[in-house]
């Protein structure tokens, strides 16, 4: 059987740099390697600086998912400095990071998903044209309705923060504005606006409130059938289109999901103890097994680096590890020595296995029958994931799932926002540690810090990508993507369009982390073309 | 037709975001009405693998031409010089950029990274990062203090964490529209209509910084110059007069002005003490004032007005 190895650098609309290394058999992959091809430091930046320096700091670690950093370093010195948050502050910090989430649903489903879709691989596809017209990038018109729309969300988000990206307005003990009645009302209509121009009328087809009593696969299936409407609307081809080009046939991954949850009710979380956030979470958080749910417990949290250009230490939780020395030996895709040192990516794991952090994985939480009844609780992909599995299709519904229920979760925060009371408490610095967590758009984030004498003395990042892209373990277990690769049939190993779509399912954002390659002998390379 | 080239090197994306959210043009338009020809771009590019290194190779050769070179985030040198903490497409990304701003008609640095270093050239540096054309204050950076484009002109800074989705829109257009004759810029290279007034110029609080009324977190009315560290007053940039995504600024949202467009950010290197508060002189003077103002002049008129503030009725404020 011929065997061939690929190599892609760069791969390109995963926002930074990765490169894969892909082993086929058959047309078949094998083995895949990711590699992270960028460092930066900024671990080592914090060593030693002002505690609150990752307020400053960490939202410029990725501009995507600046203010899901922003809400882990908030997060992480309230619980170090043991502070007090008004239900205003939680409100706020919350439609922050949901606004931020919600921004990154269109932009990231046309900008970076969708102009896949209309590769040559699917020309013989009946729906394959009527894609083209919508998705096409530029050109498409959904393309260019979706990428507008997707910039409102962030307004509303400026409203609070100033700008985005790059706002640091919330810190320790709440958020720095206090907005007005005017913020509240431009917000609503701003939000209005997002649903009539783009949410209802070009992705469901339908009203919100008809889209949740979605419940089930076969609803959707139904839902999908009901009238032309929900048919001809982005999301309805999007199905039809992902079931007939066989989206839902490669991707599965490693078939364990993690997320940290997010959006603290307003009443629940006033004095923040990592102990007591789970049951304040409104997005559930957890690790699921494939079979059974775990409550969320960050300290079954560790980072290996055997295969990371980073000095060698045992697998140690994020508070134990010493700030990422390099080492002096990384090295192009083509020659990479992948039984070794092969990435900048670490590889986090939980209870020791590789985990998919993202929309996946927070909608596998949202389905776990011990949510509380303050919590999310909707029971529709624990039934995806009975009758289709996990898939690049799968993956992508659970992320464009999101918006109709973060939108409704924006409206209802934003009438709970009461002007006359507290928007922050000052805190008083004290020295400790402490962790802060988060959903970013992509996945689970978090950060750990330890104070000692007024400085940082320990700063550690597990961001969803790392989770996402990092490379083999100590034990030589992939990471997910590298995971998702495998089996994957490559049609044309001249434009091998499933990695991309693959890599592109879990929305890695390499800023945070990575690069990957593929190796490839001279003679491939040569002709090898994307 | 103009050709852009947009490359990321040490970045977080946050300029392509800030980009992304472009209003007049959006960048849509950019692309179908000003005959922006995006050549490859990494978040929204079509091309992979060979493909993007086979147009590189075609720019610095000169078979394409490269009109404009954009880069978005700092020049990764490390480890020792070699640039490998940042492989691009095989190769160091600095030594795309090497050979590319060669051969560019205008060469463009976005974002704090890209003009000066940005967060990663803060001390230690871990990953010998710098700037186009600049080492934070210092002229030189990754191409050197002579450097010019071959239009003439050195690295155009549009600085900002993140530069504001207009200031790269604009200059993208100018040239595009044949006004590149009128991009005048600064010492430190930014185009002076943009970067020419102060923060401050527009801020609804310059009432109260006036009559030295101090502000904080969480609550409406009063200057956040005095106590958390709002550089406002000595920041070139136009924050207060064309807004972000279409709403707000920083200091509108009671968030002080970070100073991002000077060349110092993040300003005193983060040391203790100086993140979200006024770092000061004898405990009592703010360490820096006002651009352009003596410092002694400064701290006289301010006690003056601190201890005989004309006007109380500046701190009420409506909800």
């Amino acid at each position: 059987m011929e065997s061939k190895e690929l190599n892609i650098s760069p791969v390109g609309r995963v926002e930074g740099d990765l490169d894969v290394k892909v082993y086929m058999e058959g047309g078949v992959v094998t083995r895949a390697h990711t590699q992270a091809a960028m460092f930066r430091g900024f671990e080592k930046i914090m060593q030693g600086k002002d505690p609150q320096s990752g307020l400053i700091v960490t939202p410029r670690i990725c501009g995507i998912c600046g203010g899901s950093h922003l809400y882990c370093a908030s997060s992480a010195l309230d619980t170090a400095w043991k502070t007090q948050l008004s239900p205003n502050a939680l409100l706020l910090r919350a439609i922050g990071q949901a606004t931020e989430t919600i921004q990154s649903i269109p932009r990231w489903f046309y900008a970076i998903f969708a102009t896949d879709m209309a590769n040559k691989k699917f020309a013989s596809k009946p729906l394959y044209q009527e894609v083209v017209k919508r998705f096409a990038a530029y050109v498409g018109t959904s393309f260019q309705k979706g990428v507008t729309a997707s910039g409102r969300p962030v307004e509303v988000y400026a409203l609070f923060g100033g700008q985005w990206p790059h706002s640091s307005y919330m810190v320790p003990g709440g958020v720095m504005c206090a907005p007005t009645l005017k913020d509240i009302t431009r917000a609503h209509a701003i939000m209005n606006q997002f649903r009539n121009d783009w949410l209802e009328p070009v992705w469901l087809g339908c009203s919100i409130e008809r889209y949740l009593q979605v419940k089930s696969w076969d609803d959707l299936m139904a839902w999908v059938d009901e009238n032309e409407s929900q048919r001809n609307s982005d999301l309805g081809l999007f199905i039809r289109a992902s079931l007939e080009f066989g989206l839902d046939t490669f991707g599965q991954g490693v078939g364990k999901y993690l997320a940290f949850g997010t959006y603290l009710h307003k009443d629940r979380y006033n004095r923040p103890t990592i102990e007591a956030r789970n049951d304040a979470l409104i997005s559930a958080g957890g690790f699921y097994d494939g079979e059974n749910y775990h409550a969320l417990d960050h300290m079954q949290v560790s980072e290996h680096v055997q295969h990371t250009w980073f000095k060698d230490h045992a697998p140690l939780h994020p508070w134990e590890e010493p700030i990422p020395t390099p080492v002096e030996t990384s090295t192009i895709l083509t020659e990479t020595d992948f039984d070794g040192k092969y990435s900048w990516s670490k590889s986090p794991r939980y209870m020791e296995h590789a985990a998919e952090a993202g929309p996946l994985s927070r909608v596998i939480m949202a389905a776990n029958p011990a949510n509380l009844e303050h919590q999310n609780r909707d029971p529709l992909f624990g039934d995806i994931m009975k009758e289709k599995g996990p898939s690049v299709f799968t993956r992508t519904l659970a992320r464009m799932h999101e918006a109709p229920r973060i939108y409704e979760y924006i409206n209802e925060w934003l009438g709970q926002i009461d002007l006359d009371a507290e928007f922050y408490i000052k805190p008083e610095e004290r020295d400790g540690k402490g962790w802060g967590a988060t959903e970013a758009a992509r996945g689970a984030l978090a950060h750990w810090i330890e104070i000692k004498n007024g400085v940082i003395e320990n700063y550690q990042v597990v961001a969803p990508t790392t989770w996402n892209v990092g490379p083999n373990d100590g034990e030589g277990k992939p990471g997910p993507i590298e995971a998702a690769l495998e089996g994957t049939e490559i049609e044309d190993a001249h434009d091998p369009v499933e990695v991309g779509m693959v890599a592109r399912s879990f929305d890695s954002c390499l800023v945070c982390t990575v690069h990957a390659h593929d190796a490839k002998d001279e003679k491939e390379l040569a002709r090898f073309k994307l | 037709m103009i050709n852009v080239l947009w490359l990321q090197g040490g970045a977080c994306s946050g300029n392509t975001m800030s980009f992304l959210n472009a209003e007049e043009p959006t960048v849509v338009e950019l692309v179908t009405d000003f005959g922006i020809n995006i050549l490859w771009h990494p978040s929204i590019g079509l091309e992979i693998g060979e493909q993007v290194s086979d147009l590189l190779k075609d720019c610095i050769s000169k078979k394409i031409q490269l009109d404009i070179l954009v880069f978005e985030g700092s020049i990764v040198q490390g480890p020792n010089g070699k640039g490998t903490m940042n492989y691009f497409a095989d190769r160091p990304m600095m030594n795309w950029v090497k050979e590319l701003s060669e051969v560019a008609q205008f060469t463009v640095a976005i974002g704090d990274c890209a003009t000066w270093g940005g967060i990663p050239a803060v001390p230690p540096n871990p990953s010998e990062s710098t700037g186009m054309q600049f080492l934070k204050k210092d002229k030189g950076g990754f191409l050197g203090a002579d450097y010019k484009s071959q239009a003439g002109l050195p690295v155009i800074n549009i600085p900002g964490c993140p530069a504001h989705p207009d200031w790269i829109t604009q200059i993208l257009v100018g040239i595009a529209t044949g006004r590149a004759k009128d991009i005048l810029l600064d010492d430190y290279h930014r185009p002076k209509t943009f970067f020419t007034d102060f923060v401050q110029a527009g801020c609804p609080n310059v009432n109260n910084f006036a009559q030295k009324v101090d502000g904080h977190f969480g609550k409406r009315g009063g200057c956040l110059f005095y106590e958390v560290g709002c550089r406002g007053p000595m920041t070139h940039a136009s924050c207060n007069r064309i807004l972000w995504n279409r709403q707000s600024s920083k200091t509108r949202a009671n968030h002080p002005c970070l100073g991002c467009t000077e060349p110092g950010f993040p300003h005193h290197d983060l040391q203790k003490g100086s993140v979200f508060n006024t770092m000061k002189y004898l405990g009592v003077f703010p360490q820096d004032v006002p651009t352009g103002q003596s410092k002694l002049l400064y701290y006289a008129r301010a006690g003056w007005e601190k201890v005989l503030p004309t006007n109380k009725e500046l701190t009420v404020t409506s909800k």
